[in-house]
């Protein structure tokens, strides 16, 4: 971590609270502000320091259960699909526990937008025809993404196109999200999307849900988009299962991810259409 | 030297998974019987932690720490979240009091890796309250305020305690590690 970092206090005094006890959403939202005017910290430090205190204590002397090792190594082969070396999500969470009226006010009206940006941009985003192209590893004997994506769009899933937002790292995105409820499973693509440090900053997936409060949409994981990436392929990892998808956002946050969107950079937006 | 387990969970290596959970399995649950209220809940906490594992594991870097500390790190910030969702719901008592963590006798447990035999040496140079904060804060998983009222002490003091001491013990490592560094050199 840098001296000026340290010489921050405030800032200090939230990476420790992250680190310690957690932080509201107003204090993640804070926190980030100040991140961004640092460029050559370490962010993770005080976690990594309160990690090393914490294997300095004494534990209960206990296995891991037999049992839940199963369940462990079950979820494992459905969660270490081949080929996903771009997709680093950090900390997906059930829920996104956002309280504030304006923080609603704002999904709302990025709702509102949207439907709005997908009229106006329909017959452009319908011409976004192309041929997937994955930059992810390609893996002997084993689908891409792009072609994972291509067979799970070709049995039937929906498909809903990116619409740009007011954000400036908005402009110029493009690309979709198919979806198939039935497994549960889905891809989003995106071109035009500036390629992120994860140091610093990476792109997080909110899904909302029609059965579910608009304020509590469900994370959809942390990804990177890698530097001169011309096509990218992320798979969905949805935590809480999606009973009516209505719409797909991604915001940037911290490295990680966040349990509490600030929403202060939606970068894409994409409706689901009814049906 | 061997290839970290973390970085062939991250090209999918299915085989890797059983070492690492063969490897931090235990201490995983350790944490998380630490810092739940039940047995169920630690259950719960320890298959999200290994989740969010599986999918984070791209981004280990060796030249940051230890595989042990990148780990704790991701579950403490599940467990921290946990708390503090836990905190906003109706109290329950814990069907399973365990004892309260303390400070590992040296040698037995803060060996585990380097940095944690490094933080226990820099954890015993800090002043009593800075070392009870720490302990009640980190080890227990008390939010600051329940700190302020299990000790007596002062919210704003209890936050000063901890921002110096975790900042001490950053400090004093660094140092142990540049000694140990020059040991090795000579």
């Amino acid at each position: 971590m840098s001296d000026a970092l340290l010489r921050n206090e405030r800032l200090l005094d939230l990476l420790v609270k992250q680190a310690t006890e957690g932080m509201s959403a107003a204090e993640q939202s804070e926190l980030d502000r100040l991140l961004a005017q640092h460029d050559d910290g370490d962010p993770q430090l005080i976690e990594r320091i309160a990690a090393a205190v914490a294997l300095a204590g004494d534990f209960p002397d206990e296995p891991l259960p037999a049992a839940l090792r199963a369940r462990i190594e079950a979820q494992a082969v459905k969660e270490l699909p081949a080929g996903q070396s771009n997709v680093t999500p950090l900390r997906p969470r059930s829920t996104a526990v956002a309280s504030s009226a304006a923080g609603r006010f704002g999904w709302l009206a990025a709702a509102a937008c949207l439907v709005l940006a997908v009229i106006a941009w329909w017959p452009k985003l319908r011409e976004m025809v192309e041929p997937p192209v994955s930059v992810t590893r390609t893996v002997p004997h084993t689908p891409t993404l792009a072609e994972q994506r291509l067979a799970l769009l070709q049995k039937g899933a929906t498909q809903s196109e990116w619409s740009n937002t007011e954000d400036p790292a908005s402009q110029g995105v493009k690309g979709d999200v198919v979806w198939d409820n039935a497994t549960q499973r889905g891809f989003i693509r995106f071109t035009g999307l500036a390629a992120n440090d994860p140091k610093r900053s990476q792109y997080q997936l909110w899904i909302f849900d029609a059965r579910r409060d608009d304020r509590y949409p469900i994370d959809g994981g942390v990804f990177d988009i890698p530097a001169n990436a011309t096509e990218v392929v992320v798979p969905i990892t949805a935590k809480l299962a999606v009973n009516q998808p209505a719409a797909f956002a991604v915001t940037i946050e911290r490295p990680g991810g966040v349990v509490v969107s600030a929403r202060e950079h939606v970068v894409a937006l994409a409706k689901v259409a009814a049906g | 030297m061997d290839e970290p387990v973390l970085k062939r969970i991250a090209r999918g290596e299915q085989r890797a998974v059983a070492e690492c959970i063969d490897q931090f399995g235990n201490l995983i649950w350790a944490l998380a019987r630490r810092l739940t209220r039940t047995r169920a809940d630690a259950e719960d906490a320890v298959q999200e932690i290994f989740i969010d594992l599986w999918r984070s594991a791209g981004r280990f870097d060796p030249a940051q720490g230890s595989e042990k500390v990148f780990i704790t790190t991701i579950a403490r910030r599940r467990l921290i979240d946990r708390l503090r969702r836990a905190a906003q719901e109706p109290a329950r008592e814990s069907t399973e009091a365990l004892e309260a963590a303390g400070w590992a006798e040296p040698g037995t447990r803060a060996e585990v890796c380097v940095e944690a035999e490094q933080a226990a040496r820099a954890v015993a140079r800090l002043r009593p309250e800075q070392q009870k904060v720490l302990e009640l804060g980190i080890l227990q998983g008390l939010s600051h305020s329940e700190i302020a009222a299990r000790t007596g002490m002062a919210l704003g003091t209890v936050k000063t305690n901890m921002r110096r001491g975790l900042i001490e013990v950053r400090e004093l490592m660094e140092t142990f590690g540049a000694q140990a560094a020059g040991g090795s050199r000579t």
